[in-house]
């Protein structure tokens, strides 16, 4: 595969140009350029096409975005009618931005972050920082790869090799994990944080943590947590500052 | 803490890094508050304040869950800011007050984003045509364009952050200030509601849920023995 080095690298910037019309296309193309180069001498015609077809709208999780640019680049080569390619490109959107998030949005970081700061409270400093930015961004780079490569040797067949990829599995598995690691996280964190405080402002604190949390499961759309640590905190700050 | 005593270069380039990670490039957890208000503290000279400060907004931002055009808070600049309000100020007054400048500038980089959203979609439309034909340069040309325009948005929202960090530490340091111990305990206390909260949420009903209650008991459990 020539230019999979730049497309590798491209694939890292993908999301630059992200907006409201065609979401992650534009960078989709850029990334895809690099491998489309070859198909420029074998027939320009399709190679002005396929760049083309390859910055239409698409959107999925950034991390795996690279199956579907190997994907599209192997079904050019291999002459698939355009129509269908695209067809390929829009039926890979879902599946490929649900499976990413459950993945890594709701299991792979959930489970490190707390991981990390469970590591902090039992003083491990500066350092369980700089294992976790080097650790995750090999797992990034990895997992970019992987993608590039197993779009590209499957091509029409993706759907078929992401059915039986490792990506399925993992995301099953890494839920509970992050379940757990959140779980352990939040009663240890609070009692770290006000570790040395008077045990009435850690009653506070519980107060306030029931409430907004209750709050923001009741009233998921309204009350969010954003909205109630920004009220809670205004108030706390006008108390605190005998305005109130 | 003056302007002058703030490595103000270093902590700027701290925060274009952080800010072009969230979305354009790489994505590789430099965004997330912990990290980021960890190495503005170990810039500004106090690592411990920028861990805590930046636990307490991960904590937030563990409810985020970043898809697709959703809108949603920017930690990164915030967690610099935060870190910078309390990077030697007494450990509760660091604690609340840089956790709700934290929240408030984590609005403003969230409203940013949208901003960036909209310029990418303004300069995509003067250039359908050749995108239409296949134009390599016009994609090239877009995307670092966008590149760019994710750079000045980093820089200006860490700059706004940093100078409202520097200009609020009077307060700050003040003791005629309250107690700064409430704000940090109600800072804390809604910072576990939005994790608590989030993860209960997007548990649904099955396994991550009763592991999820099974890490709650088991951390609690831990908090309380030591």
């Amino acid at each position: 595969m020539r230019g999979r080095l730049r497309a590798l690298t491209r694939l890292m910037v993908l999301q630059a140009t992200w907006n409201f019309e065609r979401m992650q296309g534009v960078g989709i193309g850029y990334v895809a350029m690099p491998l489309l180069e070859d198909l420029a001498i074998q027939d320009p015609a399709r190679h002005a096409e396929a760049v083309a077809r390859s910055s239409e709208f698409f959107n999925c999780h950034p991390y795996l975005a690279g199956i579907a640019v190997g994907a599209t680049v192997r079904a050019e080569y291999d002459g698939v009618p355009g129509a269908q390619v695209l067809r390929l490109r829009t039926a890979l959107c879902g599946p490929l931005g649900a499976l990413g998030d459950r993945l890594f949005w709701s299991g792979v970081v959930p489970t490190v972050m707390a991981g990390t700061c469970l590591a902090l409270v039992q003083g491990a400093g500066l350092a369980a920082i700089v294992l976790l930015v080097v650790l995750y961004n090999g797992l990034r780079v990895a997992t970019g790869i992987w993608s590039l490569d197993a779009g590209y040797g499957a091509g029409m067949q993706v759907s078929r090799a992401l059915a039986n990829s490792w990506l399925t599995r993992a995301a099953s598995r890494i839920n509970p994990v992050a379940g757990f690691a959140v779980g352990l996280l939040v009663p240890k964190s609070l009692a770290w944080l006000l570790a040395g405080a008077d045990r009435s402002f850690l009653a506070i604190a519980i107060v306030v943590g029931l409430a907004g949390a209750g709050l923001a499961f009741r009233y998921p759309s309204r009350a969010t947590s954003f909205r109630f640590g920004l009220v809670t905190l205004v108030a706390a700050l006008l108390l605190a500052r005998g305005i109130v | 803490m003056s302007l002058d005593a703030v490595p103000l270069i270093p902590l700027l380039a701290w925060a274009t890094l952080v800010g072009v990670d969230l979305v354009t490039a790489p994505q590789g957890l430099l965004s997330r508050p912990l990290v980021a208000a960890t190495g503005a503290g170990w810039l500004a000279g106090d690592v411990e304040a920028g861990i805590r400060v930046g636990m307490v907004l991960e904590l937030f931002a563990l409810d985020v869950l970043p898809v697709g055009a959703s809108r949603y808070p920017d930690y990164g600049a915030a967690a610099i800011g935060a870190a910078v309000l309390a990077a030697g100020a007494d450990r509760w007054a660091g604690l609340g007050a840089g956790a709700a400048l934290g929240l408030a500038l984590a609005a403003l980089g969230g409203w940013s984003l949208q901003l960036l959203r909209h310029a990418n979609t303004r300069a995509l439309s003067g250039r359908t045509a050749a995108l239409a034909a296949g134009d390599g340069s016009a994609i090239v040309r877009l995307q670092w364009m966008a590149l760019l325009r994710d750079i000045a948005r980093s820089i200006t929202l860490g700059a706004i952050a940093i100078f409202v960090a520097v200009l609020a530490r009077p307060v700050v340091s003040d003791p005629a200030n309250g107690h700064w111990i409430l704000v940090a305990a109600v800072a804390v206390g809604a910072a576990a509601a939005a994790t608590a909260g989030g993860a209960v949420r997007s548990a649904g009903r099955g396994l991550r849920l009763k592991w999820l209650m099974v890490g709650a008991v088991a951390g609690t459990c831990w908090a309380v023995l030591g």
